[in-house]
């Protein structure tokens, strides 16, 4: 057996804090290999000390065979070692081949940029890991695939022989998935690369890795082969169990209810072209799912509910008043909540703390006089920090000192300061970890209990199947179906999803 | 084992204050160079540390300062305003105007103030709904500003002919000059609401992140409009207390690099121009350390044609020096 990669006994700390304890792992040649666990578990330490990142306090790294310790990056690439972040690094107003040579740019003497010879180079690239896109192409046309690929295509160009792929799925859904797993495939049975890929979504590491290992708390646990002797393959939740150290993913969140009257009805909603001519109603402490694959329009559905979105026609009904939020002010003071997608960009306010972003929808609410009450706030953050069991030091805290899945907390909790009636929740659980994940689906569970009437639009048909009461599929701004909770199978919502009928 | 940690603690407690006040040391820094350097002039160690020197300094830059308050604001929530100096022109020669013809100082004040939080207002809302920069709009205003003043007036200037509107500046509380009085307390209210009131928070949320805040149900356009309104507010206060003290305003010089001093005043005292940061505090001592820039360098007699190059030196020092302890820590 030939080992692309051997780390042994490697040791990490800082500041007193022992971040890797001893931690094996042997990566063979020519496989797809995932590396799993929650935030905070070591992965990316790991990595980075791969990459030359960061140093190492203990331990040997044999790539091919050959001990080698990398004090940069850019020793580690030499070495071979290519490391694509989970962040897009591309750049959206250059083509597609001058994105390929970003800061390697061929030249032909004195300087100029030699376009040509990069356009073939990148065909070539493309070509032999079987990739269709035009290197002509302006960057900000492509989609996520595309641009994913395109960093994945760099690392071929300067003949990486392993590829650390840090999420890069996050943000791609179903078909896009796949695709980008099959240039992966054709990268290491075509090119003999090896690929160590780190990911949150367990469906996607079964189903075409072929090892995991699982790291938690910064220890090994264990490295299993995907297919059993058996040749059944291992299950998620097996997994998960590893990552957590307790069964979760088996955990039943799902509770059944009564329904309350309805709260949401939308008639005949058109978006632009993005969402055409859908219908459906909510009801209080109703979980209504909306899924589909990209570009479905389930995004510009919610941004009209809203007031993000601006609807071209239809009508939205909220307790027996037609509504037209103009702005997401509008649907605020009409008791509409939104946790966007892309936390990033959509939800964080670095330069506040903890307590600042969780109070910044209901700043009103602690005002005496024109004087904001700062022990009003510190109250409510110190309550929802509780319910929702945030992990942090001090309130105080930025809030980008915290990890993903709590940062998801904090930006639920503002929302649930402000008791809207309506909720709606946009990709939940996005960048965060299995643990935080099961914690977020019990306090949607909860806060539907409470009769709060709850839209979840989710890419994942795994998600919404787990805590959803109906489920409306969308297919390029239609409805193409709507499955009750015993009509909910990932085939039934992937056939909906793909244009397809359920046909009966 | 206990002392340990506590020793331990205050350390670090020592290294946060120093990188929450490093602004503190730089301004005791400027005022050290300073003396030093009169003290070698003149041969009197404490000519630049009487009280009366330091009375001067802030009565000489209590308009730019008055001003670089609402600028931090605007700065904070994400923009820039190029055009305060010529919009503070504008405003004093309406003000004036209203004096001379009503007979009324009240009736000024009211003007000052009104027009001064209007124009800016307009300002913000050419700015949000047009979602141009901020630095074009408020370049194009100052031109349009400058050339209304000189057109009205005819390149000369306007005067007050009731000598009472004089007094607003021109009075004294014990040894504190009225000027100087009006700055803290345009401070001391700038600060609560950076910190106590509901705009304020917004203010630094926009800032920060607008989608975010945009997300979070607040009308993020009404919050950049308000920060701008602040800045007006302290315009008008500016033509004011200017008007007053000169008794006169030149429709082409009052006001002049006013603009890149107040911007320079409030990024020295640490509100970054990347928006959503930047304390009210410090840059207050960010005002005065570009005060004491201005008035040693008079005092000192350096060359007026080089005045604003060793101030510029100064200005891209001190900030080159907040920022690396930034990074630092």
């Amino acid at each position: 057996m030939e080992y692309a990669l051997e780390m042994r006994g490697i040791n990490k700390s800082f500041s007193g804090t022992r971040v890797l304890k001893d931690v094996d792992i042997s990566v063979e040649k020519g496989h797809i290999h995932a590396l799993v666990g929650e935030n905070g578990a070591g992965k990316s330490t790991l990595m980075n000390i791969l990459g030359g990142v960061l140093p190492m306090d203990s331990g040997q790294v044999l790539l091919f065979g050959e001990e080698v310790m990398f004090s940069s990056p850019a020793a580690a690439q030499e070495k071979g070692i290519a490391f694509v972040h989970q962040e897009l690094n591309v750049v959206n107003d250059l083509p597609v081949y001058e994105n390929m040579f970003l800061g390697h740019e061929l030249r032909k003497g004195r300087g100029m940029i030699d376009a040509r010879a990069m356009i073939t180079q990148t065909v070539d690239v493309f070509k032999r890991i079987h990739v269709d896109v035009d290197p002509k192409a302006m960057v900000r046309d492509l989609d996520a695939t595309s641009k994913q690929i395109i960093e994945i295509a760099k690392s071929v160009l300067f003949h990486a022989k392993l590829i650390i792929l840090d999420e890069p799925t996050t943000s791609l859904t179903g078909f896009e998935v796949e695709n980008v797993f099959n240039v992966m495939r054709n990268l290491t049975s075509d090119q003999g690369v090896t690929i160590l890929f780190i990911s949150h979504k367990l469906g996607e590491v079964v189903e075409f890795c072929d090892k995991v290992t699982v790291l938690r708390n910064g220890e090994l646990v264990d490295t299993c082969v995907m297919t059993k002797a058996d040749g059944a393959l291992l299950a998620q939740s097996d997994i998960a169990r590893m990552m957590v150290g307790k069964n979760v993913l088996d955990v039943e969140v799902y509770r059944k209810r009564e329904l309350g009257e309805v709260i949401l009805s939308v008639e005949g909603l058109h978006v632009g072209s993005a969402v055409k001519g859908v219908s459906f109603e909510l009801h209080k402490g109703e979980i209504l799912g909306i899924t589909g694959l990209l570009g479905d329009g389930k995004n510009e559905l919610v941004g009209a509910l809203f007031g993000d979105e601006h609807p071209t026609a239809g009508t939205i009904t909220k307790d027996g008043q037609t509504i037209r939020p103009k702005r997401p002010a509008d649907a605020r003071k009409l008791g509409i909540g939104l946790l966007p997608t892309n936390r990033k960009e959509n939800a964080i306010i670095p330069a506040l703390s903890v307590t600042d972003n969780m109070t910044i929808v209901t700043l009103e609410d602690y005002v005496s006089g024109f004087t904001m009450v700062r022990g009003r706030e510190t109250k409510i953050a110190e309550q929802f920090k509780e319910r929702l069991n945030i992990k942090v030091e001090r309130l105080s805290d930025l809030i980008v000192s915290l990890s993903g899945g709590n940062q998801q907390k904090v930006v639920l909790a503002k929302w649930l300061i402000a008791k809207p009636d309506i909720m709606i929740l946009s990709n939940p659980t996005q960048g965060v970890d299995v643990g935080a994940k099961n914690e977020i689906y019990h306090l949607i569970m909860e806060l539907a209990q409470e009769g709060v009437g709850i839209i979840v639009t989710s890419g994942e048909a795994q998600e919404v199947q787990k805590i959803c009461d109906r489920v409306l599929v969308m297919y390029h701004g239609d409805m193409t179906g709507e499955l009750e909770r015993e009509e909910l199978s990932e085939e039934s919502i992937m056939i909906l999803s793909t244009g397809g009928s359920l046909g009966q | 084992m206990e002392t340990e940690i506590r020793i331990k603690s205050s350390a670090g407690g020592f290294r946060q204050f120093t990188k929450n006040h490093g602004i503190i040391f730089i301004t005791i820094g400027v005022i050290v160079a300073a003396t030093i350097a009169v003290w070698i002039k003149n041969g009197d160690p404490w000519s630049f540390l009487a009280a009366q020197n330091f009375i001067n300094i802030l009565r000489a830059n209590s308009v730019t300062g008055v001003i670089a308050f609402g600028m931090a604001f605007v700065i904070i929530s994400g923009n820039i305003d190029l055009s305060v100096g010529s919009q503070m022109t504008l405003v004093g020669i309406i003000t004036f105007n209203v004096i001379n013809v009503t007979g009324s100082i009240l009736a000024g004040l009211l003007t000052a103030v009104l027009s001064g939080v209007a124009l800016s207002m307009i300002c913000g809302f050419i700015v949000t709904k047009g979602a141009v920069p901020s630095f074009i709009i408020t370049l194009g205003l100052s031109y349009i500003y400058r050339s209304l003043s000189i057109f009205s007036l005819n390149s000369g200037g306007i005067t007050v002919g009731d000598k009472a509107f004089q007094a607003i500046s021109n009075t004294s509380l014990g040894p504190i000059p009225l000027p100087i009085l009006y700055f803290f307390i345009v401070f001391l209210l700038y600060f609560y609401i950076s910190k106590y009131t509901v705009m304020g928070r917004r203010i630094y949320a926009v800032g920060s992140n607008q989608q975010a805040t945009r997300l979070s149900g607040i009308n993020t356009n009404w919050v950049k409009i308000q920060a701008f309104a602040l800045l007006g507010l302290t315009v008008g206060l500016a033509a004011v207390i200017e008007g007053s003290r000169m008794n006169s305003i030149n429709s082409s010089s009052t006001g002049n690099g006013y603009d890149l001093n107040t911007i320079a005043m409030a990024v020295v005292g640490g509100i970054a121009m990347e928006g959503g940061k930047g304390s009210i505090v410090n840059c207050l001592f960010g005002i005065i350390i570009l005060a004491v820039i201005n008035t040693s360098m008079t005092i000192l007699g350096v060359n007026v044609y080089l005045v604003n190059a060793i101030k510029g030196a100064i200005i891209i020092f001190a900030v080159l020096l907040l920022r690396s302890r930034g990074k630092l820590n």
